[in-house]
Protein backbone atom coordinates (compact mmCIF):
# COMPACT_ATOMS: atom_id res chain seq x y z
CA UNK A 1 0.00 0.00 0.00
CA UNK A 2 1.58 3.33 -1.09
CA UNK A 3 1.04 6.32 0.93
CA UNK A 4 1.33 9.74 -1.19
CA UNK A 5 4.25 10.59 -0.19
CA UNK A 6 5.48 7.33 -0.77
CA UNK A 7 4.53 7.92 -4.65
CA UNK A 8 5.83 11.18 -4.81
CA UNK A 9 9.23 10.34 -3.86
CA UNK A 10 8.98 7.56 -6.86
CA UNK A 11 7.85 9.85 -9.18
CA UNK A 12 10.87 12.48 -7.99
CA UNK A 13 13.85 9.94 -8.19
CA UNK A 14 12.95 9.74 -12.51
CA UNK A 15 13.19 13.56 -11.88
CA UNK A 16 16.03 14.42 -9.11
CA UNK A 17 19.07 13.63 -11.82
CA UNK A 18 17.65 16.46 -14.71
CA UNK A 19 16.96 18.57 -11.29
CA UNK A 20 20.57 18.20 -9.83
CA UNK A 21 21.54 19.09 -13.75
CA UNK A 22 19.42 21.86 -14.33
CA UNK A 23 17.57 20.47 -17.33
CA UNK A 24 14.25 20.41 -15.98
CA UNK A 25 11.44 23.35 -17.38
CA UNK A 26 10.88 25.70 -14.92
CA UNK A 27 8.06 24.51 -13.55
CA UNK A 28 8.65 21.37 -12.89
CA UNK A 29 12.17 22.13 -11.09
CA UNK A 30 9.81 24.38 -9.00
CA UNK A 31 7.78 21.06 -7.96
CA UNK A 32 10.69 19.43 -7.15
CA UNK A 33 12.35 22.28 -5.58
CA UNK A 34 8.95 22.73 -3.16
CA UNK A 35 8.92 18.71 -2.60
CA UNK A 36 12.72 18.42 -1.53
CA UNK A 37 11.52 21.23 1.76
CA UNK A 38 9.16 18.99 2.84
CA UNK A 39 11.06 15.22 2.38
CA UNK A 40 14.61 14.19 3.81
CA UNK A 41 14.86 10.98 1.79
CA UNK A 42 14.90 13.07 -1.16
CA UNK A 43 17.19 16.15 -0.12
CA UNK A 44 19.62 13.52 0.87
CA UNK A 45 19.32 12.04 -2.55
CA UNK A 46 20.12 15.17 -4.28
CA UNK A 47 23.05 15.76 -1.95
CA UNK A 48 24.29 12.22 -2.94
CA UNK A 49 23.25 12.96 -6.71
CA UNK A 50 25.92 16.21 -6.27
CA UNK A 51 28.25 14.23 -4.84
CA UNK A 52 28.52 11.59 -7.17
CA UNK A 53 28.51 13.87 -9.81
CA UNK A 54 31.26 15.70 -8.19
CA UNK A 55 33.70 12.23 -8.08
CA UNK A 56 32.40 11.30 -12.07
CA UNK A 57 33.93 14.56 -13.04
CA UNK A 58 36.98 14.24 -11.12
CA UNK A 59 37.81 10.58 -11.88
CA UNK A 60 41.36 10.68 -14.33
CA UNK A 61 41.39 9.09 -17.18
CA UNK A 62 42.98 6.00 -17.81
CA UNK A 63 45.81 6.38 -19.64
CA UNK A 64 47.30 3.85 -22.25
CA UNK A 65 50.92 2.66 -22.24
CA UNK A 66 53.47 3.43 -24.75
CA UNK A 67 53.28 0.22 -25.72
CA UNK A 68 49.91 0.70 -27.18
CA UNK A 69 51.32 3.10 -30.11
CA UNK A 70 54.59 1.18 -30.98
CA UNK A 71 52.23 -1.68 -31.57
CA UNK A 72 49.90 0.50 -34.05
CA UNK A 73 52.85 2.12 -35.74
CA UNK A 74 54.03 -1.36 -36.06
CA UNK A 75 50.61 -2.43 -37.84
CA UNK A 76 50.64 0.16 -39.52
CA UNK A 77 53.90 -0.23 -41.38
CA UNK A 78 52.98 -3.63 -42.12
CA UNK A 79 49.38 -2.89 -43.88
CA UNK A 80 51.40 -0.02 -46.06
CA UNK A 81 53.84 -2.71 -46.73
CA UNK A 82 50.73 -4.94 -47.73
CA UNK A 83 49.04 -2.13 -49.93
CA UNK A 84 49.01 -3.48 -53.80
CA UNK A 85 50.59 -0.97 -55.80
CA UNK A 86 52.28 0.54 -52.63
CA UNK A 87 52.67 4.25 -54.15
CA UNK A 88 55.10 5.89 -51.32
CA UNK A 89 54.99 9.08 -52.11
CA UNK A 90 52.29 9.16 -54.68
CA UNK A 91 49.16 10.92 -53.07
CA UNK A 92 49.83 12.55 -49.96
CA UNK A 93 47.34 15.48 -49.23
CA UNK A 94 48.50 18.89 -49.44
CA UNK A 95 49.37 20.36 -46.26
CA UNK A 96 47.65 23.23 -45.32
CA UNK A 97 50.49 25.17 -45.29
CA UNK A 98 53.32 25.22 -47.03
CA UNK A 99 56.86 26.02 -45.99
CA UNK A 100 59.19 27.16 -48.36
CA UNK A 101 62.80 26.26 -47.57
CA UNK A 102 65.84 29.16 -47.10
CA UNK A 103 67.88 26.88 -49.00
CA UNK A 104 67.55 24.38 -51.87
CA UNK A 105 66.73 20.66 -50.54
CA UNK A 106 69.97 19.00 -52.29
CA UNK A 107 72.09 21.83 -50.76
CA UNK A 108 70.74 21.50 -47.72
CA UNK A 109 70.66 17.40 -47.62
CA UNK A 110 74.74 17.24 -48.57
CA UNK A 111 76.51 20.22 -48.62
CA UNK A 112 75.31 22.14 -45.84
CA UNK A 113 75.67 19.12 -43.80
CA UNK A 114 79.44 18.61 -44.78
CA UNK A 115 79.65 22.45 -44.38
CA UNK A 116 78.44 22.37 -40.96
CA UNK A 117 79.86 19.61 -39.89
CA UNK A 118 83.39 20.98 -41.01
CA UNK A 119 82.84 24.20 -39.35
CA UNK A 120 81.74 22.81 -36.24
CA UNK A 121 84.50 20.65 -36.36
CA UNK A 122 87.65 23.70 -37.07
CA UNK A 123 85.68 25.85 -34.20
CA UNK A 124 86.30 23.06 -32.30
CA UNK A 125 90.00 22.84 -32.75
CA UNK A 126 90.73 26.85 -33.06
CA UNK A 127 88.67 27.15 -29.19
CA UNK A 128 90.76 24.10 -28.19
CA UNK A 129 94.00 25.61 -29.76
CA UNK A 130 93.36 29.27 -28.57
CA UNK A 131 91.99 29.47 -25.40
CA UNK A 132 94.44 29.49 -22.55
CA UNK A 133 93.70 27.29 -19.51
CA UNK A 134 95.81 26.34 -16.77
CA UNK A 135 97.64 23.42 -16.53
CA UNK A 136 95.33 20.27 -15.38
CA UNK A 137 95.54 17.87 -13.15
CA UNK A 138 97.27 14.41 -13.70
CA UNK A 139 94.06 12.56 -14.29
CA UNK A 140 92.56 15.65 -16.47
CA UNK A 141 89.05 15.40 -14.85
CA UNK A 142 89.86 16.63 -11.93
CA UNK A 143 89.83 20.27 -12.90
CA UNK A 144 86.81 21.38 -10.92
CA UNK A 145 85.07 23.67 -13.57
CA UNK A 146 87.04 23.50 -17.02
CA UNK A 147 86.66 26.48 -19.05
CA UNK A 148 85.31 25.35 -22.16
CA UNK A 149 88.68 24.90 -24.31
CA UNK A 150 89.56 22.40 -21.33
CA UNK A 151 86.74 21.26 -21.43
CA UNK A 152 86.66 19.83 -24.94
CA UNK A 153 90.00 18.75 -24.71
CA UNK A 154 89.20 17.18 -21.43
CA UNK A 155 86.19 15.05 -23.38
CA UNK A 156 88.64 13.90 -25.77
CA UNK A 157 91.29 12.93 -23.31
CA UNK A 158 95.04 13.09 -22.48
CA UNK A 159 97.09 11.96 -25.94
CA UNK A 160 93.64 11.00 -27.73
CA UNK A 161 93.24 8.40 -24.67
CA UNK A 162 89.17 8.18 -24.88
CA UNK A 163 87.61 8.97 -21.59
CA UNK A 164 84.42 6.97 -20.73
CA UNK A 165 81.27 7.80 -21.55
CA UNK A 166 80.00 8.53 -17.73
CA UNK A 167 82.64 10.53 -17.62
CA UNK A 168 81.95 12.40 -20.48
CA UNK A 169 78.71 13.26 -19.63
CA UNK A 170 79.77 14.57 -16.19
CA UNK A 171 81.66 17.25 -17.56
CA UNK A 172 79.14 18.12 -20.23
CA UNK A 173 76.53 18.12 -17.37
CA UNK A 174 78.88 20.19 -15.32
CA UNK A 175 79.44 22.43 -18.20
CA UNK A 176 77.16 25.35 -17.68
CA UNK A 177 77.55 25.51 -14.13
CA UNK A 178 78.27 29.18 -13.88
CA UNK A 179 79.25 30.15 -17.40
CA UNK A 180 77.66 33.71 -18.95
CA UNK A 181 76.02 32.65 -22.20
CA UNK A 182 78.03 33.56 -24.85
CA UNK A 183 81.03 32.13 -24.18
CA UNK A 184 82.72 29.06 -26.45
CA UNK A 185 80.93 26.27 -24.67
CA UNK A 186 78.23 26.54 -26.71
CA UNK A 187 80.70 25.34 -29.29
CA UNK A 188 81.95 22.80 -27.76
CA UNK A 189 78.49 21.65 -26.71
CA UNK A 190 77.38 21.42 -29.77
CA UNK A 191 80.77 19.75 -31.26
CA UNK A 192 79.91 16.97 -28.23
CA UNK A 193 76.10 17.24 -29.76
CA UNK A 194 77.13 16.60 -33.26
CA UNK A 195 80.22 14.07 -32.72
CA UNK A 196 80.25 12.32 -29.86
CA UNK A 197 80.24 8.50 -30.15
CA UNK A 198 77.71 7.87 -27.34
CA UNK A 199 74.14 8.87 -27.69
CA UNK A 200 73.79 9.15 -24.00
CA UNK A 201 76.54 11.86 -24.21
CA UNK A 202 75.04 13.69 -27.15
CA UNK A 203 71.89 13.68 -25.09
CA UNK A 204 73.44 15.15 -21.93
CA UNK A 205 74.95 17.92 -24.54
CA UNK A 206 71.74 18.40 -25.54
CA UNK A 207 70.44 19.06 -22.40
CA UNK A 208 73.11 21.41 -21.16
CA UNK A 209 72.46 23.00 -24.40
CA UNK A 210 68.45 23.90 -23.41
CA UNK A 211 70.39 25.47 -19.93
CA UNK A 212 72.02 27.78 -22.24
CA UNK A 213 69.06 28.84 -24.42
CA UNK A 214 69.42 32.47 -24.38
CA UNK A 215 72.79 32.16 -26.50
CA UNK A 216 71.46 32.43 -30.10
CA UNK A 217 74.01 29.90 -31.25
CA UNK A 218 72.05 27.43 -29.62
CA UNK A 219 69.07 27.77 -31.44
CA UNK A 220 71.05 27.56 -34.60
CA UNK A 221 73.53 24.40 -33.96
CA UNK A 222 69.97 22.57 -32.36
CA UNK A 223 68.28 23.05 -35.94
CA UNK A 224 71.51 21.86 -38.12
CA UNK A 225 71.68 19.07 -35.36
CA UNK A 226 68.50 18.03 -36.59
CA UNK A 227 69.66 16.60 -39.99
CA UNK A 228 72.91 14.96 -38.65
CA UNK A 229 71.54 12.94 -35.69
CA UNK A 230 70.25 9.25 -36.56
CA UNK A 231 70.19 8.17 -32.73
CA UNK A 232 66.26 8.49 -31.88
CA UNK A 233 66.32 9.39 -28.33
CA UNK A 234 68.29 12.29 -29.82
CA UNK A 235 66.25 12.81 -32.62
CA UNK A 236 63.37 13.15 -30.10
CA UNK A 237 65.00 15.06 -27.64
CA UNK A 238 66.06 17.58 -30.38
CA UNK A 239 62.68 17.70 -31.90
CA UNK A 240 61.04 18.11 -28.15
CA UNK A 241 63.66 21.25 -27.63
CA UNK A 242 63.26 23.09 -31.27
CA UNK A 243 59.10 23.24 -30.81
CA UNK A 244 59.89 24.26 -26.78
CA UNK A 245 62.35 26.69 -27.80
CA UNK A 246 59.50 27.76 -30.82
CA UNK A 247 62.19 27.64 -33.38
CA UNK A 248 60.50 28.39 -36.33
CA UNK A 249 63.18 27.85 -39.15
CA UNK A 250 63.42 23.90 -37.73
CA UNK A 251 60.74 23.36 -39.39
CA UNK A 252 62.29 22.40 -42.77
CA UNK A 253 64.34 19.98 -41.14
CA UNK A 254 61.18 18.61 -39.44
CA UNK A 255 60.03 18.07 -42.66
CA UNK A 256 63.06 16.25 -43.98
CA UNK A 257 63.32 14.49 -40.57
CA UNK A 258 59.31 13.38 -41.49
CA UNK A 259 59.99 11.77 -44.55
CA UNK A 260 63.45 10.34 -43.85
CA UNK A 261 62.93 6.28 -44.56
CA UNK A 262 65.70 5.45 -41.89
CA UNK A 263 63.79 7.14 -39.39
CA UNK A 264 61.82 5.76 -36.72
CA UNK A 265 58.20 5.67 -37.22
CA UNK A 266 57.64 7.18 -33.90
CA UNK A 267 60.57 9.92 -34.77
CA UNK A 268 58.68 10.91 -37.98
CA UNK A 269 55.50 11.19 -36.03
CA UNK A 270 56.99 13.26 -33.18
CA UNK A 271 58.59 15.52 -36.28
CA UNK A 272 54.93 15.82 -37.73
CA UNK A 273 53.63 16.71 -34.62
CA UNK A 274 56.54 19.48 -34.07
CA UNK A 275 56.13 20.80 -37.66
CA UNK A 276 52.16 21.45 -36.90
CA UNK A 277 53.06 23.30 -33.48
CA UNK A 278 55.28 25.59 -35.31
CA UNK A 279 53.48 26.49 -38.17
CA UNK B 1 39.66 9.70 -42.91
CA UNK B 2 38.86 10.36 -46.43
CA UNK B 3 42.72 10.15 -47.03
CA UNK B 4 43.13 6.60 -45.37
CA UNK B 5 40.17 5.47 -47.18
CA UNK B 6 42.21 6.62 -50.72
CA UNK B 7 45.07 4.07 -49.19
CA UNK B 8 47.18 6.91 -47.66
CA UNK B 9 47.45 4.89 -44.13
CA UNK B 10 50.29 7.87 -42.62
CA UNK B 11 46.76 10.17 -42.57
CA UNK B 12 45.30 7.65 -39.68
CA UNK B 13 48.51 8.86 -37.33
CA UNK B 14 46.78 12.22 -36.14
CA UNK B 15 43.49 10.22 -36.30
CA UNK B 16 45.65 7.79 -33.67
CA UNK B 17 47.18 10.43 -31.47
CA UNK B 18 43.45 12.16 -31.17
CA UNK B 19 41.22 9.17 -30.70
CA UNK B 20 43.33 6.20 -28.47
CA UNK B 21 43.47 7.93 -25.68
CA UNK B 22 39.73 8.60 -25.29
CA UNK B 23 38.94 5.10 -26.74
CA UNK B 24 41.43 3.18 -24.77
CA UNK B 25 40.10 5.03 -21.48
CA UNK B 26 36.26 4.19 -22.86
CA UNK B 27 37.53 0.35 -23.54
CA UNK B 28 39.00 0.15 -20.40
CA UNK B 29 35.71 1.54 -18.35
CA UNK B 30 33.46 -1.03 -20.11
CA UNK B 31 35.95 -4.08 -19.39
CA UNK B 32 38.15 -3.33 -15.90
CA UNK B 33 40.89 -4.84 -17.35
CA UNK B 34 43.81 -2.65 -19.05
CA UNK B 35 45.72 -4.90 -20.77
CA UNK B 36 42.10 -6.17 -23.14
CA UNK B 37 41.79 -2.77 -23.33
CA UNK B 38 44.73 -1.98 -25.35
CA UNK B 39 44.52 -5.25 -27.49
CA UNK B 40 40.97 -4.13 -27.84
CA UNK B 41 41.79 -0.43 -28.49
CA UNK B 42 44.56 -1.91 -31.39
CA UNK B 43 42.15 -3.94 -33.02
CA UNK B 44 39.74 -1.13 -33.29
CA UNK B 45 42.43 0.69 -35.07
CA UNK B 46 42.85 -3.00 -37.44
CA UNK B 47 39.28 -2.70 -38.31
CA UNK B 48 39.11 0.84 -39.25
CA UNK B 49 41.94 0.03 -41.43
CA UNK B 50 40.51 -2.96 -42.83
CA UNK B 51 36.90 -1.23 -43.58
CA UNK B 52 38.30 2.25 -44.50
CA UNK B 53 36.48 1.59 -47.35
CA UNK B 54 33.40 1.54 -45.80
CA UNK B 55 33.60 4.48 -44.36
CA UNK B 56 31.57 7.54 -45.56
CA UNK B 57 32.76 10.85 -45.88
CA UNK B 58 29.71 12.50 -44.99
CA UNK B 59 30.02 10.51 -41.64
CA UNK B 60 31.18 12.02 -38.43
CA UNK B 61 34.54 9.94 -37.97
CA UNK B 62 33.77 10.04 -33.99
CA UNK B 63 30.72 8.75 -34.76
CA UNK B 64 32.04 5.43 -37.04
CA UNK B 65 35.20 4.95 -34.31
CA UNK B 66 32.76 4.39 -31.50
CA UNK B 67 30.47 2.73 -33.80
CA UNK B 68 33.66 0.05 -34.35
CA UNK B 69 34.51 0.35 -30.70
CA UNK B 70 31.32 -0.88 -29.39
CA UNK B 71 31.49 -3.71 -32.11
CA UNK B 72 34.44 -4.74 -31.03
CA UNK B 73 33.81 -5.10 -27.56
CA UNK B 74 30.78 -6.56 -27.96
CA UNK B 75 33.01 -9.15 -29.96
CA UNK B 76 35.16 -9.75 -27.03
CA UNK B 77 31.95 -10.08 -24.84
CA UNK B 78 30.26 -12.81 -26.50
CA UNK B 79 33.92 -14.98 -26.62
CA UNK B 80 34.02 -14.19 -23.08
CA UNK B 81 30.38 -15.55 -22.60
CA UNK B 82 31.04 -18.50 -24.78
CA UNK B 83 33.99 -19.61 -22.83
CA UNK B 84 31.81 -18.98 -19.71
CA UNK B 85 28.85 -21.35 -21.32
CA UNK B 86 31.64 -24.18 -21.51
CA UNK B 87 32.37 -23.99 -18.00
CA UNK B 88 28.94 -23.64 -16.55
CA UNK B 89 29.29 -26.17 -13.72
CA UNK B 90 31.81 -23.32 -12.17
CA UNK B 91 29.90 -20.04 -12.67
CA UNK B 92 26.40 -20.00 -11.36
CA UNK B 93 24.91 -18.74 -14.86
CA UNK B 94 22.90 -15.62 -13.11
CA UNK B 95 25.91 -15.14 -10.60
CA UNK B 96 28.32 -15.17 -13.27
CA UNK B 97 28.17 -11.74 -14.45
CA UNK B 98 28.53 -10.21 -10.80
CA UNK B 99 31.13 -12.51 -9.86
CA UNK B 100 33.12 -12.09 -13.18
CA UNK B 101 32.91 -8.09 -12.51
CA UNK B 102 34.60 -8.60 -9.15
CA UNK B 103 37.14 -11.09 -10.09
CA UNK B 104 38.20 -8.67 -13.31
CA UNK B 105 38.51 -5.97 -10.85
CA UNK B 106 42.07 -5.16 -12.03
CA UNK B 107 42.08 -1.14 -13.17
CA UNK B 108 44.68 -1.15 -10.63
CA UNK B 109 45.71 2.71 -10.99
CA UNK B 110 42.31 3.85 -9.88
CA UNK B 111 41.13 0.99 -7.94
CA UNK B 112 38.94 2.99 -5.80
CA UNK B 113 35.08 3.05 -4.76
CA UNK B 114 33.69 4.26 -7.65
CA UNK B 115 34.88 2.43 -10.32
CA UNK B 116 34.13 -0.69 -8.21
CA UNK B 117 30.63 1.16 -8.13
CA UNK B 118 30.77 1.44 -11.86
CA UNK B 119 31.69 -2.37 -12.71
CA UNK B 120 28.68 -3.34 -10.35
CA UNK B 121 26.17 -1.60 -13.13
CA UNK B 122 24.61 -3.62 -15.73
CA UNK B 123 26.65 -3.40 -18.81
CA UNK B 124 24.24 -1.32 -20.78
CA UNK B 125 23.81 1.29 -17.78
CA UNK B 126 27.58 1.49 -17.43
CA UNK B 127 28.42 1.99 -21.36
CA UNK B 128 25.99 5.22 -21.13
CA UNK B 129 27.63 6.94 -18.36
CA UNK B 130 30.84 6.20 -19.30
CA UNK B 131 30.06 7.62 -22.81
CA UNK B 132 27.76 11.09 -21.16
CA UNK B 133 30.33 11.50 -18.54
CA UNK B 134 33.60 10.07 -19.42
CA UNK B 135 33.38 10.68 -22.74
CA UNK B 136 31.99 13.94 -23.47
CA UNK B 137 28.66 12.26 -25.36
CA UNK B 138 25.75 14.89 -25.34
CA UNK B 139 22.42 12.59 -25.07
CA UNK B 140 21.53 13.56 -29.11
CA UNK B 141 25.49 11.60 -29.91
CA UNK B 142 24.23 8.64 -27.40
CA UNK B 143 20.86 8.41 -29.27
CA UNK B 144 22.30 8.21 -32.62
CA UNK B 145 25.19 5.45 -30.81
CA UNK B 146 23.12 3.53 -29.48
CA UNK B 147 19.98 3.79 -31.73
CA UNK B 148 17.49 5.60 -29.52
CA UNK B 149 15.98 9.42 -29.72
CA UNK B 150 17.98 11.85 -27.63
CA UNK B 151 15.08 12.15 -25.16
CA UNK B 152 15.86 7.97 -24.63
CA UNK B 153 18.98 8.39 -23.96
CA UNK B 154 18.05 11.42 -21.63
CA UNK B 155 16.18 8.94 -19.68
CA UNK B 156 18.31 6.42 -19.98
CA UNK B 157 21.31 8.32 -18.82
CA UNK B 158 19.30 9.37 -15.55
CA UNK B 159 18.15 5.84 -14.51
CA UNK B 160 21.87 4.59 -14.85
CA UNK B 161 23.13 7.26 -12.45
CA UNK B 162 20.50 6.74 -9.93
CA UNK B 163 21.26 2.98 -10.36
CA UNK B 164 25.19 4.08 -9.47
CA UNK B 165 24.38 6.33 -6.78
CA UNK B 166 22.32 3.35 -5.21
CA UNK B 167 25.67 1.29 -5.48
CA UNK B 168 28.04 4.15 -4.66
CA UNK B 169 26.50 5.29 -1.46
CA UNK B 170 25.27 1.38 -0.35
CA UNK B 171 27.63 1.54 2.14
CA UNK B 172 26.85 4.65 3.88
Amino acid sequence: MKTPELSACHEMEALLPAYVERSLPAAEAERVAAHLTTCPTCQLQVTQLRALGDDLDAALPEVPRTALRANFMAMLEQQKALLPTAPPLAAPAPPAARVVSMWPTALANNWLRVAASLVLIAAGILLGRQLPWGTRGSDGLAAGKPAPAALADALVGDNGQPVSASDRIRLVANSTKEKEPGDATVQVLLNTLNFDASPNVRLAACEALYRLRDDPRVREGLVQSLSIQTDPNVQIALIDMVVSLRVRRAVPQLQRLAKRPDALPVVRTQAEAGIGKLI
Amino acid sequence: MAAVRADDLDQLVPLFERYHGPLFNYLTRLTNDRETSEDLTQTVFERILKYRSSYQPTQPFKAWVYQMARNVHADYWQRKEKLRAADVDEVERTGGLRGAAFSQMRVSSHHDDLHEALALLPPAQREILVLNRFQGFGYEEIGKLLGCTAEAARVKAHRALQALRKIYFAGG
